[in-house]
């Protein structure tokens, strides 16, 4: 499955580009035969808990040694390159890892050193992240006392500090309160749209991709279900309608299964999603007649993020 | 006051060249080290224990000197007796300088260092790490460079401070016969420092808490060194080769009998020693190797899962 999505020059290598990438950890399969290109400014990674996401970006790394297939990450081989791997790419993980005793500038100070930046260079941006990230005055005190969000915006500034090509964010919102949430989301469009690494987001949260990504792959039980741009994922489809009617739409949803159609609620208030067997309008009308009611708006339903995720997820397991 | 997302953008950075990995690890993790108190205390009684021993040291040169002037006259060339009084009372206080300080660094290894990498491991740092451009060699010899440089500023310079310091005040005759003691010294010296670091490395390899690794550490030097001279000195005489101070006491013997074979009949204070110099220096060497084996593995399950 390959995404196609406008990236810097034309030519250049997409930003991870995985072949039948295998990895068992004894009898269970983490990652099923994961083949796919993945490019773009800001791409999501989906999935429930166990989908497998971790442990992919684990392999992009090089933390993890898949046991079969290649993975390419800014078209260096993760088993043959990994520290060249790991110069490119900075990796905000989840949870409160940290080295202790150190205040939350020296963590990313010492980040920038581990990434070869003199001492005098990574103090110096380690500054300017922590600015941008928004640590003030709390940067000098150890983060053994920072709070969830707190440790985030240090977790994003030590992934910052090198300048990477490529940011790898794992669950970067968990545990924070909305208001923190939307600021560390708002602070992932400002990389996005201006001079920031491109950014894949690990995540479970559906809103976060939608709110900050314009590509998603979504994964499901170690398999990727759907890769590519997000409108892709929520183009309206050929035979699912959202319609107003006026009368019983008990009597309309009992003719609709008359021809292989089904109805459920909508997400405005009065309004039902219709889906229908084949793909021909006029089936809404002849239910219509046979029901006697009336219908007055009716238009292409575009699915939400979580009805096409759940529809990726349900035909893949379905086709499984 | 609460924090606020400012906007003030993000600047590229230029191409840098690669820069040695280890050095920033080993200096954070001494940075830490000495924030504490107790490494603090620790360092302190290693320095008092130098200090010690260098006013005994002075004090055995010039007591010498001042004995052998007693007569009023000042002699053309001190007596053989007054020289093989002062070589053998320095040996005594520097074999004793290295038995003494190799406990003390114990003491400030175990505090210091005792969670350089126990403590990564509870607190989920290998992530940290390996997700830079570090391999697992330049991990291991920035956190290995932290007690050996401790144990190298708290042993083997003290010693050839200690042996310069008796060169420097003692007359020449005496301090042409004092240059035999240096490199037993000095290898035994380094001998420990070694010994010490890997033991300790491989000790929070496998530990899970700091405290809980120094604690055992000492406990487990202090309590073998016992044993081991106990059983020794009761006719266990293999069971001598299990204290890690007795063995380097036999390597240093026996390179100085090596060296200057006349020299041990000059000497006035001899630690107890195993029989065999090599079976001793296997020892350590052996002690030394289980310590680097246990980083090596513990890097392997931790860095490729």
């Amino acid at each position: 499955m390959t995404v196609v999505s406008p990236r810097g020059s034309a030519g250049a290598a997409p930003l991870v580009s995985l072949r039948a990438v295998r990895k068992r950890f004894g009898s269970f399969t983490a990652l099923h035969d994961v083949s796919a290109d993945i490019d773009g400014r800001a791409i999501g990674l989906l999935g429930p808990n166990g989908a497998g996401k971790t442990t992919l970006i684990r392999v992009l790394l090089g933390l993890l040694a898949p046991d079969g297939g290649q993975a390419l990450v800014l078209g260096h081989d993760v088993r043959v390159e990994p520290a060249a791997v790991r110069a490119r790419v900075g990796y905000a993980m989840e949870g409160p890892d940290r080295i202790g005793g150190l205040s939350g500038l020296e963590s990313v100070v010492y980040a920038g050193e581990l990434c070869g930046l003199r001492r005098r260079a990574a103090i110096l941006r380690a500054h300017e992240i922590l600015d941008l990230v928004g640590l003030d005055d709390a940067r000098m005190r150890p983060v053994e006392e920072y709070s969830t969000g707190m440790h985030q915006r240090v977790k994003l500034a030590m992934a910052l500090v090198h300048d990477p090509d490529l940011l790898l964010l794992d669950e970067p919102t968990s545990g924070l309160d909305p208001e923190s949430r939307e600021e560390l989301l708002d602070l992932i469009v400002r990389l996005r749209d201006g001079e920031g690494p491109a950014v894949i987001l690990s995540t479970h949260l559906l809103h976060d991709v939608e709110r900050t990504c314009d590509a998603c792959v979504i994964m499901h039980q170690g398999q990727i279900r759907f890769s590519g741009p997000l409108a892709q994922l929520k183009a309206p489809s050929s035979r699912s309608f959202e319609v107003e009617l006026d009368g019983d739409a008990n009597a309309f949803a009992v003719a609709l299964q008359q021809y292989g159609g089904v109805m459920a609620i909508g997400r405005r208030p009065g309004a039902w999603v219709v889906t229908l067997a084949v793909e021909d309008a006029r089936t809404l009308w002849w239910a219509a007649t046979t029901a006697g009611v009336r219908l007055y708006h009716v238009q292409r339903h575009e699915a939400s993020l979580e009805e096409a995720f759940l529809s990726a997820v349900a035909a893949s397991a379905g086709a499984a | 006051m609460k924090d606020e997302v400012c906007a003030i953008g993000y600047r590229r950075l230029p191409p840098r060249d690669a820069r040695w990995a280890p050095w920033p690890i080993a200096r954070t993790a001494l940075a830490l080290a000495f924030r504490k108190r107790s490494v603090k205390m620790a360092a302190a009684l290693t320095v008092f224990v130098v200090f010690m021993h260098a006013i005994v040291v002075v004090g055995q040169v010039l007591v010498a000197e001042a004995t052998s002037n007693d007569s009023g006259e000042v002699p053309i060339s001190l007596g053989a007796a007054v020289v093989s009084q002062v070589i053998g009372k320095v040996h005594g206080t520097l074999s004793t300088f290295i038995g003494v300080q190799l406990h003390a660094t114990a003491l400030l290894l175990a505090v210091a260092a005792a969670g350089l990498i126990a403590e990564d491991r509870r607190t989920r740092a290998f992530e940290l790490y390996f997700s830079r451009p570090l391999r697992p060699i330049d991990y291991a010899i920035g956190k290995a460079l932290v007690p050996l440089l401790l144990s190298f500023a708290t042993l083997v310079l003290p010693l050839l401070g200690l042996f310069g310091l008796a060169l420097g005040i003692a007359p020449h005759v005496i301090a042409d016969e004092l240059w035999p003691l240096l490199l037993p010294g000095l290898l035994g010296a380094i001998a420990c420092a070694a010994v010490l670091s890997a033991t300790l490395l491989g000790a929070s390899a496998v530990g899970e808490r700091g405290r809980t690794v120094g604690v055992a550490f000492v406990l487990g030097l202090g309590a073998l060194g016992g044993f081991a001279n106990g059983m020794a000195e009761s006719g266990v005489r293999w069971a001598g080769y299990l204290g890690p101070l007795r063995d380097v006491q036999t390597v240093m013997d026996a390179l100085l009998q090596a060296g200057s074979p006349g020299i041990m009949a000059m000497l006035d204070l001899r630690e107890s020693t195993n029989d065999s110099a090599w079976i001793s220096a296997a020892v350590l060497a052996g002690i030394s190797a289980l310590g680097v084996l246990a980083v090596v593995l513990r890097l392997r399950k931790e860095v490729r899962g």
